[in-house]
């Protein structure tokens, strides 16, 4: 379950390093949009873990 | 600043907080009623102690002192610095009565968000541990945020530090929503479903006790809201009295255009209209449509409702079904769902002299901040704190209800409603 809230944490760490590092609006629109997906994966992956454990085995 | 309108504004947000509190009691079982209601109070009383003691510090003001850091040659503000237990508040008097008024409105906003899990908590969340995470709440995790966003912090200055607009909420949709929706979300993982609502892996129905104040809480939020959404924005964006009144057209535009969404969307799926997630679309509504109230147009406000009581409705449903998230009070998808669509959907129609992509780029980093650092670290303080005070209730506790169980008496005590706490298990 860590893994998917470091991939959040990583996700906005990928959309700050594009406001410091780019420039242009398109690179920083991709990348934030990139950052923001990364997040996203963790909050999936979260919810699945949360998931598979209140369901239990199969 | 128009001051008698601002006071007045902030005078009408703890009727926010009643619809609220009407809505997630209603919304859970009568054994727990009782203690909703109470965790409602206790976390308001905490929370405005808190905040006045700490959090105000840390929230700080426009224009007010801040701690900053330097990186690449950019100065980042990210949080306030005014002394602690607001005791700069009658010294210092340069800034004339606006400290007092930001003071008084973050009590209130802090109480109002710190609410919100409560709801995703019903029926199995204790209340000393309800009274601690409220406590944490309007110490650090609120005022962090509300600093970004509404004192000059980074979030606020993306102009000078990055050439961006600034991150724009007026009327609290992620200091309030989004925030304390995803502090309900963090309860609901971390205490699970209430028993017997996913017996034999399939989701159980537990419908509220009473349906009646759920909508009467809605009228109540709506008054609430309106006083919240002007205050905020009086304050920190200084709206005009036009953009005042546009204000109030767009709270009633977006919690009514979310509220018939929801009743059509359920009409449509169940063949007859849902009650509760009507009521869900209201709020939802009105979570949405504060993100721009004083800067939309009624259109684009109605439109933003409309998709916010509609989207609400299938995320209620798919939280629960495919996710076993128990949420009764349907918070997680009020708040953090219809408040992410608002701040976006901002970006998307706001007016604006400048590039539009731009603007929905700055949107999405305020998201992506709530996303990628609050909740991380809203989620690592409440399972800290649930290791010093346990979150939820026995497994007892759970089946007689939380009045009995934390409190001694129930709600109602002349009628026994639920048979099954006398019987043997």
């Amino acid at each position: 379950m860590s893994i998917g809230y470091l991939l959040m944490l990583s996700g906005w760490l990928l959309v700050l390093a594009s406001l410091f590092l780019l420039a242009g609006l398109g690179q920083r629109l991709t990348f934030v949009v990139a950052g923001l997906l990364v997040e996203l994966l963790g909050l999936i992956l979260i919810a699945l873990r949360y998931r598979s454990l209140q369901r239990g085995p199969e | 600043m128009t001051p008698d309108l601002c006071l007045i504004c902030i005078i009408l947000i703890p009727l926010a907080a009643t619809g609220l509190a009407l809505i997630h009691q209603g919304l859970g079982r009568s054994r727990s009623a009782a203690h909703a209601m109470l965790a409602t109070l206790c976390s308001l009383a905490i929370v405005a102690i808190v905040f006045v003691l700490i959090g105000s510090s840390w929230m700080g003001f426009p224009g007010g002192l801040a701690h900053t850091l330097h990186v690449a040659g950019r100065s980042i503000d990210w949080l306030g610095a005014e002394p602690l237990f607001a005791i700069g508040l009658t010294s210092n008097l340069t800034h004339g009565p606006y400290p007092a008024f930001v003071l008084a409105f973050g009590i209130f906003a802090a109480g109002l968000a710190s609410l919100i899990p409560i709801s995703s908590g019903t029926d199995r969340w204790r209340l000393a541990a309800i009274c601690a995470a409220s406590a944490l709440f309007a110490a650090i995790v609120f005022p962090l945020f509300a600093h970004w966003v509404w004192s000059n912090g980074w979030l606020a200055q993306l102009i000078p530090i990055f050439g961006l607009p600034a991150f724009t909420d007026l009327g609290g949709a992620a200091v309030l929503n989004i925030l304390g929706g995803l502090a309900a979300l963090s309860v609901a993982w971390i205490l699970g479903p209430r028993q017997g609502k996913y017996a034999d892996r399939i989701a159980t129905a537990i419908p509220g006790h009473n349906i009646v104040q759920v909508l009467f809480g809605c009228i109540l939020a709506l008054i609430g809201w309106i006083g919240l959404d002007c205050a905020a924005a009086i304050l920190f964006y200084r709206i005009t009295y036009p953009e005042i009144l546009l204000t109030v057209i767009n709270a009633l535009l977006s919690a009514s255009t979310g509220c018939l969404a929801a009743v059509v969307t359920t009409q449509l799926r169940y063949r007859k209209p849902d009650a509760s997630l009507s009521a869900n679309g209201w709020i939802a509504g009105l979570v949405a449509g504060s993100a721009g109230c004083g800067r939309l147009s009624p259109l684009a406000t109605i439109f933003i409702g409309l998709v916010a009581g509609a989207v609400v409705t299938l995320l209620v449903e798919t939280l629960e079904l495919r996710l076993f998230i128990d949420d009764p009070g349907g918070a997680i998808s009020v708040h953090v769902g219809a408040g992410l669509w608002g701040v976006l959907a901002f970006g998307l129609f706001a007016p604006t002299t400048g590039s539009r992509p731009a603007l929905i780029l700055t949107q999405i980093i305020g998201i992506a901040t709530l996303l990628g650092v609050m909740f991380p670290l809203i989620h690592i303080l409440h399972r800290l704190l649930n290791k010093l005070v346990p979150f939820r209730v026995d497994a007892d506790g759970d089946w007689q209800g939380m009045d009995i169980r934390e409190l001694g008496a129930g709600a109602y005590p002349e009628f026994v409603v639920h048979a099954d706490e006398f019987v043997p298990r």
